[in-house]
Formats: C-alpha cells, sequence, structure tokens
C-alpha cells in the first residue's frame, strides 16, 4: 500500500522585527508548496477563541499542499510588546516580514488569510501591496466603526451587569479621542489604534486580486443584504469574488471548542481552484 | 412571536442547544446561564441588530433587560416596533 508522505510537524519559530520577535507557526506541505497563505488573526478575545479552528485549517491546507504561517501581530499571543502598544501601521508591517519570510520559505508568493478584524487588516495591506495578494476571507468585519463600537460595549456591557453606570460607546469614544487609554475585556486600547480602526471601510477597499469570502450563520441568513451590497460594489470596481455562504456557527464568539467542517472543506476546496487572473 | 424569535436567536449566540429550547418567558437568563457574560451581552446585541435591523444605544439597557427570557423579549419587540416603517 503507497501511503502520502507525510506532512512535516508544525514548526514554532520567532521572525526577527524592527520591534522584536514576532512569534509564528509554520505548517509546511509534505512536498514542494503549490500555493502559500500568510493567517491574520483576529483581535482580542476572538484571537484565542478561534486558535483552534485556524489550527486545524492550517493542518488542512498544508495536507493540500498549501504552505501556511501562523502569525502572532505585535503585542499580541506570544510576540513581543504590549497590547497597549500595538498599533495598526506596526500590524501592517508585521505582515510585510511575515509575508516576506514564508515566500523566500515556500517559494510561492502567499496570499493573506484573514479572519474578522483580521480580515480587515489583509485587506488594508492589499491595497498598499505593489503585487497584490489573493485573499480568503473569514466573516471579515466590514466597517472598523461599527466593530469598535461592539468593541468598546463590552466595556459597557462589563459595567452594566455589574450594575454601576454604564459609559455608552459614545462617551468612550469621546474618551478615547480625548487620549484616553481604555482597558476593555482585559486589553488595553491604545486610542491611535482605535482611531485607526474607526476609519476603515472595507467597501472603499475593493482588492485589485481574487477573493474568496466566506460568511457564516447559524441560521439560514449567512449572507445578509449588508454583504451583498458590499460584494457587489467590489464586483462592480473589478475584483473577482467567489462567496461561500455557510451554515456555522460564530466559533469565534464561542466559549466552547467548535468544529466547523463545513468551512474547514469548503475553504480547502477553494484553494483548489486555480486562482483566477 | 418576539419570543420565538428571541429564544432562537438567544440559543444560536450562546450555543445553547436543548437548554436554550426549554427556556419561556419566566425563564432567568442573567446569573442562571453562565454563558451569559459581557461578551455574550455584546454579540447578543449584535445578532439582534443585525437580524432584526435596530440599532441599540447602550444608555437604552441595563441589567433589568437580561433578567428573563420575557423582559429580553421585551425589549426586542419594543425596538422592533419603534423601527421606523413599522
Amino acid at each position: 500500500m503507497s501511503r502520502a508522505p507525510a506532512r512535516p510537524r508544525a514548526e514554532p519559530l520567532f521572525l526577527a522585527s524592527a520591534r522584536g520577535p514576532l512569534f509564528a507557526i509554520h505548517h509546511g506541505p509534505a512536498g514542494p508548496a503549490r500555493q502559500a497563505l500568510l493567517y491574520v488573526h483576529p483581535f482580542g478575545d476572538e484571537m484565542n477563541r478561534s486558535r483552534r479552528m485556524a489550527a486545524l485549517a492550517a493542518r488542512r491546507m498544508a495536507d493540500a499542499g498549501v504552505a501556511v504561517l501562523q502569525l502572532d501581530l505585535y503585542g499580541c499571543g506570544d510576540s513581543a510588546g504590549e497590547f497597549a502598544d500595538a498599533r495598526w501601521d506596526i500590524w501592517l508591517d508585521d505582515l510585510a516580514t511575515a509575508r516576506a519570510w514564508l515566500h523566500a520559505r515556500s517559494g510561492v508568493a502567499p496570499g493573506l488569510w484573514g479572519l474578522r478584524l483580521g480580515a480587515l487588516l489583509a485587506l488594508d495591506f492589499a491595497r498598499r501591496a505593489a503585487a497584490p495578494p489573493r485573499l480568503l476571507l473569514w466573516q471579515p468585519v466590514t466597517s472598523g466603526a461599527a466593530y469598535l463600537t461592539q468593541f468598546l460595549r463590552l466595556l459597557s456591557a462589563g459595567e452594566m451587569l455589574r450594575e454601576q453606570h454604564a459609559r455608552g460607546a459614545q462617551a468612550l469614544r469621546a474618551a478615547l479621542a480625548g487620549g484616553e487609554t481604555l482597558e476593555v475585556g482585559g486589553y488595553v486600547l491604545a486610542p491611535q489604534l482605535a482611531a485607526a480602526i474607526d476609519t476603515l471601510d472595507a467597501g472603499a477597499m475593493a482588492p485589485a486580486a481574487p477573493v474568496d469570502w466566506f460568511a457564516l450563520a447559524p441560521g439560514e441568513r449567512a449572507l445578509t443584504p449588508a454583504i451583498e451590497r458590499l460584494v457587489a460594489a467590489w464586483r462592480d470596481a473589478g475584483t473577482p469574488v467567489t462567496l461561500h455562504a455557510l451554515r456555522e456557527p460564530a466559533f469565534w464568539d464561542s466559549q466552547e471548542l467548535i468544529d466547523c467542517p463545513a468551512l474547514l472543506d469548503a475553504t480547502v476546496a477553494a484553494l483548489h481552484e486555480p486562482s483566477h487572473v | 412571536m418576539y419570543l420565538d424569535e428571541t429564544r432562537q436567536i438567544l440559543t444560536d449566540t450562546l450555543f445553547l442547544g436543548a437548554r436554550g429550547a426549554a427556556l419561556d418567558a419566566d425563564s432567568p437568563l442573567l446569573g442562571a446561564l453562565p454563558e451569559l457574560d459581557s461578551m455574550a451581552v455584546v454579540t447578543l446585541l449584535a445578532a439582534f441588530e443585525e437580524h432584526f435591523g435596530f440599532m441599540v444605544d447602550d444608555d437604552e439597557i441595563s441589567a433589568s433587560t437580561f433578567e428573563t427570557l420575557g423582559s429580553l423579549a421585551a425589549f426586542v419587540a419594543a425596538k422592533a416596533a419603534a423601527m421606523p416603517g413599522r
């Protein structure tokens, strides 16, 4: 009986960056890489809650011949820096550093695979890149402002549940605009980072390379009217977008360990499609 | 009608499974469901906003909103009724 060559073990490593070492895990394929993808994690607790799904997907991709690098951005996970010192521009630099490493290692130009706010970061990176990478977007955050409101609401909700006087999102935004640093759910959010997120609108960021967009919802409404409008606008701007609507739970919000097999299958299948363009 | 939709969204959002289906209007939520922490409240409000199309201001809600399934459904019904065009 012939056996497929064993995929090498996932390799933890540190990448040198101007601000200190960045932790990453490289999932290499058994043979030469057909494609390469840099994973861009989401923000705050969503990062921790999605670690397992990201690792499962990375292994599946490596088995399919795709080299994957899972990076911890500056101030996150096991990389250098405190979250309070994290800035959007530093994260864009981190992606460039990691992408260059993965390019050298795999021999192919890496695409970006982002989840939630990581998908918005990948989009922002892609529009600045000289040769725009293909994008895999898992439930991308489309409005930085709406996302920031929800994130700040964590603080309001915590105050509310403790029956304290809850500051509304508007009051918290005003505090940030005044230069105040806020601690939200254990994360110290710098006003500069909040301000950068606040301005981002995926509708104005139509990528110049193919996009696979995975929309998830536990019910039947994975494709919201808002997503359909945005994707139509991107297509009008010339972006080839493949939409994948999946009936899967929001695993990045769950304290339970949840498998989303349909998401893994759809993602790996999308990588088998020749990258159009 | 809002009771059923509220129960469904609560069950999906907090991954309650069969425990969610067993909730009635008088079932206590806050303090009774360990899943209902501040992150869950945020996720739940976002799910309501997305499903019904209304926006919630933080000063509209308090701990009493989340006291029972009935109090939560009543809040959702009031928000939906206040939407323009209804």
